[in-house]
This record gives structure tokens, sequence and C-alpha cells, in this order.
């Protein structure tokens, strides 16, 4: 038997190439360049160019100029007239610092301490306060926003509208506490507390205990170990933890709106929105180029800080034995102020909106002012506020939580196989540039403002080459899955990184397909981590306004963009029972996911 | 490759004369519609029906759904075809302009829309959408309501909390004053055009004339130029200074107005009153109803009916205006003149008896009309006021 041995020498390229194609996880890689880089990069260069030409309407008739030729009066208006920049620019870009770090900071320092005490020490009703602490993350931020102004307002301030702590206990809280940067920042602290929760208590949790215990055998004090072992051994993940809530704070558009408005305090991302809607597109652009070149900025910090990236999930590797600090005499007082703390602001703003849904006249909350005609009146019985039924009785809410629960579930489908598909080949080819590439391009939306995510699509669909996208499902569907691609990828990799190669490359020698290496090995092995990568993008979809409120083809299309436009438009009662509903689908997915594969959407963040 | 060539430039001919013929047959469809009856539209349009067509119509006021439900009623044969979708005023000439000519599935056959100027200057002159009107209405219709064609206008007024009795406001420059500091409620005129578009009206040359009256009027002294270039900006200045934000839509304010302190005051869409709850309503009163303010109370804008360019029902499209226009249109049941501060330009269609409102001749001259000559004339002077409010807005 002869054996021909291929040239190397003579054909080296072609083999090398032979031998790369034949390694599935190079042709995913590729794939997935070509394809983020056009869905990442192509919408980039779109908005670009947008910064620089002429739009239709106000532009063309104030430049007098025709539409799309070139121009750099966008960059002087924004920048040149002192009082139009400092409105438009520099102070809403202030409030959007002081708002992402305040936020950051906030989001750290409660969702770290509850991670803390849940994992390292023997505190009571970890279970409850656990599964509970992560409900104001289910909801969308905006929805606790409102839920703080219904609490707080009082006739004292803003529009002397009475709010249920004043009714409940006539405490009229000052205007900076209910309206403007302090409540802003409290509720979006809140809201990604528990994303500081999942993502450090998961370093906690993995944390190998013996450093803790061997300062304890040496009489170290508990303070200085925390100071000294626990605290440097998180802190990579607690800068990445600030640096994630930092970037979504700054890009936080309906938490603004709600609570800016009374005391005139905007944000980038409000201007933006103003600026677009005004006719002055060019502008908005620049507004929204410049917010991703600070979250592309913060990436950089983040990756110099951390050394690389992934340090801010699991770290791997557990520990024997976990020794719990014993809280002794304190224990109970603590379990029970975190129970009080998780209730109020993860089960309190549930009873609020339930309230809120059956109140006629806002404040009034005796049972003569009750009704159920919100959510099950007919046409009879149902207010002139522009619906003509209850909302559980109405077609178009119906129709509005069909698309969004499609989407969410098509959105889940392509996010979770794409992110599987990244994190195995990223991980097989862990170290070339292509893996990097891929994992970079894959992270790259996360940076983007979903606002200026929503108006770069907006601007590629209005394209003359794609022009069928707008408004329809599929663009929605593509926008999703491409802005919340990062966690679904970062949850792959994290999953195939727990899976030694060897298992795989056992089952390749004895020639298993590649399909069924995954199908019948890696997946089972990783079942539960992978469902949660899937279940994330539900629980996003299910919640996200900013990034779809440009693309839908109408205010009412989607669950979550009705309920925005009935908040905006007044429609109060039927805004809470919507988000009630909308709430309480998330948290039921979850459940169901949980019972029936034990993954949860904590586990798909790393957890 | 000729052959290739010649035929990618025959496509490219047939598909330009195809786009050319499709607008142009709406145009010519238009025209002929104006002069048909409705009879013969309706024909025309279960016509278009039959050949798969469905009216998709966005609108800014949600009574125009209650206005289609009422339209197929009276015209069985369309029942289902007309289908209505919310559009909210700030996207509504990004989304129009975008799904116009697109092809989009469900792409709008017409819209009705509100602030003129945007409309004239990114549907009309583009020749994206196209004007309709009925020849039979002429009589009935001012004519500079005509075209672009208003199917109602909307009025904005001063509606203060009278718990603690009256306001006492008589002249528009009390309202400048400090001791309304955070009690003049107005959603932000950056982020809502026809608000933007009553603050710029003021500075036309006949309100520049009637604010200077009034500033002399509640001074007793002549307005003299300082800072501003005339007494409507002073008023703009003031008034921005003093208005508070804190309720983000007309019907917030509304029910925030009336729910909230005593003395607070909204600038606000007068139908949003319906939002009210009915044990609150008493809280309100509307200023122009107890005092004649110098000089006005309120602002009123246009809705207008605008067909797009590539509907392939423009005869639906003008029966549906046609009914609109009409007493049965805007008279129906829970339709716009069933609700305060709606008005028909057919001035043969008078509000009801036993409505607390005014006819829409009583509001002229008491309230800030929206002018689209005026604004849309403004040129690059546009820009300049449009500054001036927007970093006022943020102050």
């Amino acid at each position: 038997m002869t054996t021909i041995q291929p040239n190397l020498q003579k054909e080296p390229i072609r083999y090398r190439l032979k031998a790369f194609f034949m390694k599935p996880a190079n042709l995913i890689l590729l794939f997935f360049l070509a394809a983020l880089a056009v869905l990442s990069l192509f919408p980039m260069v779109t908005m670009l160019k947008n910064m620089f030409t002429v739009h239709a309407g106000t532009e063309r008739k104030l430049l007098r100029l025709s539409v799309g030729s070139w121009t750099l009066n966008h960059f002087e208006l924004l920048f040149q007239d002192r009082e139009w920049s400092r409105a438009n620019f520099f102070t809403p870009l202030l409030n959007s610092l002081i708002v992402a770090s305040g936020s950051g900071l906030l989001g750290i320092l409660i969702g770290g301490t509850v991670a803390w005490f849940i994992t390292r020490s023997d505190l009571k009703c970890k279970k409850f306060i656990s599964a509970v602490f992560v409900f104001p993350y289910m909801m969308p931020a905006w929805t606790l926003a409102l839920f703080w102004t219904n609490m707080f307002q009082n006739s004292k301030v803003g529009g002397g509208v009475v709010g249920m702590v004043e009714s409940l206990f006539g405490v009229c809280m000052p205007e900076w506490f209910v309206y403007g940067l302090f409540p802003m920042i409290v509720v979006i602290g809140l809201h990604y507390s528990p994303f500081a929760y999942l993502l450090i208590g998961g370093i906690l949790k993995n944390m190998d205990a013996t450093l803790e215990e061997s300062a304890t055998i040496l009489k170290a004090r508990r303070f200085t170990i925390i100071r000294r072992i626990t605290i440097p051994i998180v802190m990579p993940a607690v800068l990445s933890t600030f640096l994630l809530i930092f970037s979504s704070g700054f890009a936080s558009y309906t938490v603004p709106v709600f609570l800016g408005s009374a005391t005139r305090t905007f944000t980038l991302s409000t201007k933006m929105r103003a600026l677009i809607q005004a006719g002055y597109e060019g502008q908005g652009y620049i507004i929204a180029f410049i917010s991703i070149l600070l979250g592309t900025l913060i990436l950089g910090v983040n990756q110099y800080f951390t050394g690389k990236r992934k340090s801010f999930t699991t770290v791997t590797g557990k520990s024997g034995q976990v020794s719990l600090v014993k809280l002794r005499g304190g224990n109970w007082p603590i379990s029970i102020l975190l129970i009080v703390l998780t209730m109020f602001f993860a089960i309190m703003p549930l009873f609020s909106f339930a309230l809120e849904s059956v109140i006629k006249q806002p404040g009034n909350y005796a049972a003569s002012n009750m009704t159920l005609d919100f959510w099950i009146g007919t046409e009879a019985s149902a207010y002139e506020t522009g619906m003509p039924d209850g909302i559980l009785m109405n077609g178009m809410m119906w129709m509005g939580l069909f698309r969004q629960v499609g989407l969410a579930i098509a959105v889940s489908l392509i996010v979770g196989t794409c992110g599987m598909l990244i994190g195995y080949a990223c991980v097989r080819r862990r170290g070339t540039w292509l893996a990097q590439a891929v994992e970079n391009l894959a992270f790259f939306p996360y940076l983007m403002p979903a606002m200026a995510f929503g108006t770069i699509y907006l601007a590629v669909a209005t394209g003359a080459s794609f022009k069928w996208m707008y408004g329809t499902f599929f663009l929605l569907g593509l926008v999703a899955s491409v802005k919340f691609l990062p966690f679904a990828s970062r949850s792959g990799v994290n999953s195939m990184m727990q899976i030694a190669p060897e298992i795989e490359e056992a089952a390749t020698i004895f020639g298993v397909p590649w399909v069924t290496r995954m199908a019948r090995i890696l997946f089972p092995i990783q079942k539960s981590a992978i469902i949660s990568g899937y279940l994330l993008p539900v629980i996003n979809v299910m919640r996200e306004v900013a990034l779809f409120t440009l693309l839908v083809p109408y205010p009412r299309y989607l669950l979550t963009t009705m309920l925005f436009s009935f908040n905006e438009t007044g429609y109060s009662q039927y805004g809470s029972a919507v988000t009630l509903l909308i709430i309480l689908i998330i948290i039921a997915i979850n459940a169901l996911v949980n019972k029936l594969t034990g993954a949860s959407f904590d586990k798909g963040i790393g957890g | 490759m000729k052959r290739v060539l010649s035929l990618v430039l025959v496509l490219i001919l047939t598909c330009a004369i195809a786009l050319s013929a499709s607008a142009e047959g709406v145009e010519d469809a238009l025209k002929a519609a104006s002069a048909m009856t409705n009879e013969q539209l309706y024909e025309k349009a279960q016509a278009e029906i039959a050949a798969g067509a469905q009216l998709n119509f966005y609108s800014t006021t949600s009574f125009a759904e209650k206005a289609a439900a009422n339209f197929m009623e009276a015209y069985p044969a369309l029942a289902g075809k007309v289908v209505y979708a919310e559009i909210d005023d700030g996207e509504t000439y990004t989304k129009l302009t975008n799904q116009i000519g697109s092809g989009v599935k469900d792409s709008p056959d017409m819209a009705l829309v509100q602030n003129g100027p945007d409309l004239k200057v990114n549907l009309l002159e583009d020749g994206l959408s196209l004007n309709y009107f009925p020849a039979a209405l002429a009589e009935v219709v001012p004519e500079k309501y005509q075209d672009p064609a208003v199917v109602t206008f909307i009025n904005s007024l001063m509606i203060y909390n009278n718990k603690e009795g009256s306001v006492g406001v008589a002249n528009v420059w009390q309202l400048v004053e400090p001791e309304w500091s955070g009690k003049v409620f107005f959603k932000d005129p950056t982020n809502e055009t026809v608000n933007l578009n009553f603050l710029i009206m003021l500075t036309s040359p006949e309100w520049t004339e009637k604010m200077t009256k009034a500033y002399e009027a509640f001074y007793g002294k002549a307005w003299e130029s300082t800072e501003f270039a005339s007494a409507s900006y002073q008023w703009i200045d003031g008034f921005l200074k003093n208005v508070n934000y804190t309720f983000t839509s007309a019907s917030k304010i509304a029910t925030g107005i009336a729910s909230g302190a005593a003395g607070n005051m909204g600038i606000f869409v007068f139908s949003k009153l319906r939002k009210v709850d009915e044990n609150d309503r008493g809280n309100l009163t509307v200023l122009q109803f107890e005092n004649d303010v110098d000089c006005f109370s309120g602002f009123m804008y246009n809705v207008y009916a605008t067909v797009c360019k590539d509907t392939d029902c423009p005869y639906a499209c003008a029966l549906f205006i046609n009914w609109l226009l009409s007493e049965e249109g805007f008279a129906g049941s829970k339709s716009w003149n069933s609700s305060q501060g709606y008005y028909s330009p057919n001035t043969t269609i008078l509000k009801p008896e036993g409505l607390e409102d005014q006819p829409y001749v009583y509001w002229d001259g008491k309230l800030v009309f929206e002018d689209l000559d005026y604004i849309d004339g403004l040129g690059e002077s546009y820009n300049d006021i449009y500054r001036f409010i927007n970093v006022r807005v943020s102050k």
C-alpha cells in the first residue's frame, strides 16, 4: 500500500487552506465575521455618512441644498454656537455622565453587597432574597421610573399630584428626590443592581475559599480579609460591572424622559431624539456617534484594567469548601432589612401597577374609586380614553402581545443559536485573530446606545436599497438579534470554556460528525447554560422600548411600544395594566423554563 | 453583452415609466374624484377593494379610528378594508417619508397629519403625497383650508385648577411674571411641533402687534426694545422660563392639572378634558370662558388629510376624505364633533348644543391660529426662531 504524501513545499497554502476549512470552528468564525461586519459596521458607515449629508425636510429647507449633498453644517450648528451646544450637547453630556457614573456606583454597591451576603454569609431567607432581588432587572427600567413617581410625587413638587407616600403617610419628599438626576441614578442603579449581583455573585460563589480560610487561621480580622482578599479578587468583576452599567445608564432614554422633564434635566439620548424629531437629523447622528465613541472608550478601559473582557464573567474552578461568614446577632436584622428592601423595589412595583390600573382618579385609593374597566371593560363601560375597551378585551393589545412574544421567541432562537456557535468557535480557536475579531464584533452592539442603534438601523432601512425592510417584523427581529447578541455570545464563550476540548477530540477521532458532536456531546453537557443563553434575549425583547420605538410601523405594533405610547399620551391606567402584564409574562417565562430545564436567565449572564 | 445591457436599460425604463405613471395615475384619479358624487366614488372604491386594495391610513388623532368605523358602516362594501394606525406626532414625517413609495406591505394610502409646514416641506413639495379636496364642498369650506385640505381644527386652551378660586388672568403678560414660575404646564415645544408652531406664530407681524398692545395694556407703558427683537420674543422668553414640563403629554397635563395643586394652569388640547375623571372635571376652568383674555387664551392648529402618491385606492381615499368633511362623518356617533375642541372646516357643521364649547368662529382672534404660509415662508430665519426657543427650553 502506498501512501500519497501531500507536497507541502509545493502547495502549502492550498493544504493550509484545506486544513483551515476542514475545521467547523473556522467556517463558523468566517461566517460570523462577514455577517457581523455587515450588520455592525455597515450601519456605522451609514451613520457616519448621515453626519455629513443634508436630509429632507428642515435641513434641506434651511440649508437650501439638495438632499444627500455633503455639508459640515451639522457640526457647525452643534458646536459653534455656544448657547446651542451647551443646551443640546454639553449640559446633556454632563447629565448623562453623572447619571451613568452614579447608577454604576449604586448598582455595584447594592448588587455587590447583596451578592456578598448571599454567597459568603449565613444570611436567612437567601432563596427568597435571591429569587426576588433579580425582579427589577426583568422589568423595563422606565416602569421603575413610573413606580418612583407614583410613590413620591406630592402636592409640593411637579404638578402637585398626590402620590402613594403622601397619601398614606402625609410625607412630601423634596423635588430633587422626586425628579431629576437623583431619582434617575437610583432607578437605573436599582434596575442594574441585579446585574451586579449576578456578575459579582458568580465570582464570589466560585472563588477559592482557601485564601480566606488561611487568613482566618492566621487570625486576620474579618474586615481585613474582605479588604485585602475578597475585594481584590472581585475587583476586575466590579470594575467591569461598573463599566457595563455605566454604558447602559449613559444610553438610557426612557428613564430621563419620565424623571427629567420636570426639572429640565435632559440627557444626550433625549436630546438626540428631540433633534432628530425636529428635523435636525445630522446633529442627532453626531450625538449618536459620540455615544458610540464613548462606548468604545469604555470597552478599551475595561479591557485595559481587566486584561481581557471575559474576566467579568465566571471564574472557573470551584473551591472544595466554602466557609460562610456567621452574621450572628446581626443575621436577622440584616435579613429583614434586605427582605424589606427587595420587597420594596421588586414586589411593591407590581402592587403599585396593579393598584394604578384599577383607580379612576389618580391619588384616590378609596374602594369607591376603583374599577376593572381598564382591564375588562367593554365599549359600554370603558372610559372615553382612546381605547374602545379594557386591555384584555382589546384585539390590538392581543396582537401587540402576540407580536412581542413572537419577536422574543424568534430573536431568542437566532441569538441563542448564534451565541452558542460563536462561543464554540471562539473557544476552539482561542488566541487567533479571527476568534478575537468575531468576539469583539459580537460585543460591539452592546456599546451602542439602544436609541442610537435604532436610529442607525432607521438610517439603513430608509436607504434606497433597504426600504423594503422598513416597518417590517423582519427588521425588528434583525435589529434585536444584533443588539442582544453580546450577552448570548458571552454566555456561549463561558459555557464552552468549561468543556475540556479532549471530549470533543475523542469523538472526532472516532469520526463522529460535527453536528452529532454538538447535539450529542456539547449541548447535553452545558444544556442549562445554553438554554439560559436562549432565555436572556426573550427577557430583553419583552421589555425593550428604545430600540423599537423608531422602527415599529406604528406605536401600538408591539406591547412595549404601545405601553410607552400609553404613558406618553396619558393613558396611565392602561399603561399600568400593560406594564404589570409584561412583568408577569417575563416572570412566568423565566419560571417555566426554570421548571422545565433548570435554566434561568441569571445563568445566561454568567452567574 | 450588448443584449444584456439593452435588456437592463429596457427594464430600467419600463420601471421608471411604470413608477411615474403610477404617481400620475393617482394624481389623475384624485382630480377625477374631486368632481364625482359619493355614489360614483363608492362604486370606484368597491372596484379598488375588489382588486385587492385596502385603505391603510395613519392618524395622529385617535378619533379617526371611530370615524373609520362609522365610515365602514355607511359603506358596508368597504367593511374591514379601512385600517387605522395611530402615529406619534414626532415620528409622523420620518415614517411617512420612508414608507411612501417603499413598497412595504400595508404602507399607508393616506394620512391625517398635523404640522402643515412639515407636511408641505416633507411630503407635498417632494410629490410624496397629493392633495385632494372635493369640488362639491368648495362653497362651504374656506379656500385657504382646501389646499392642503384641512379635515379638523384642534385647539389648545389655557385651563387652570380652580380649587382655590379664580387665578384672575386677564392678560397673557401675567404668565411671564415670577408668581407663575413653575405653575404653567406646557408640552416641551422641541418635542411637539404644534406647540413649537404656536410660539413661532407669535413672532409674526400680526401677533407681534397684538403682543405689543397687550404689553402696554398690562404694564401701562410702551414696549421698548431691550435684548429682544420684539415683544413676542420677550414674552416667549419669560413664558419658557416659567413653564413646567413635569407632564410629558397633553393628557397627562389635563389629568395632572385636574388632580394637582390649586392655581396650576396648563395650555393643552381642549379635547383631552375627556381623559379627566368626572369627579375632577369640576376642578378645571377654561380661562377664555371666564375672561376675554388680552391677547390670546391658547392656540388652534389644523389636521390635514393627504393622499400618498403610491396608493392603490385613490377613490377610496377620496371617499373617506369626503366622509370626514361631511356632517355624517364629522358629527357621527362618538366622532370628532361629539368632543370639545374639534371643529370642522365645513362651515355648515356646528358644535352640538349642550357641549361646553363654542363654534370655530368664536375662537377667531382669541386663539393663535397656525398659519402654514407664515411658518413656511420664514426660510432661514426659521432656524433663528427655533434656536431661540430650543435653548430656552433647556434652561
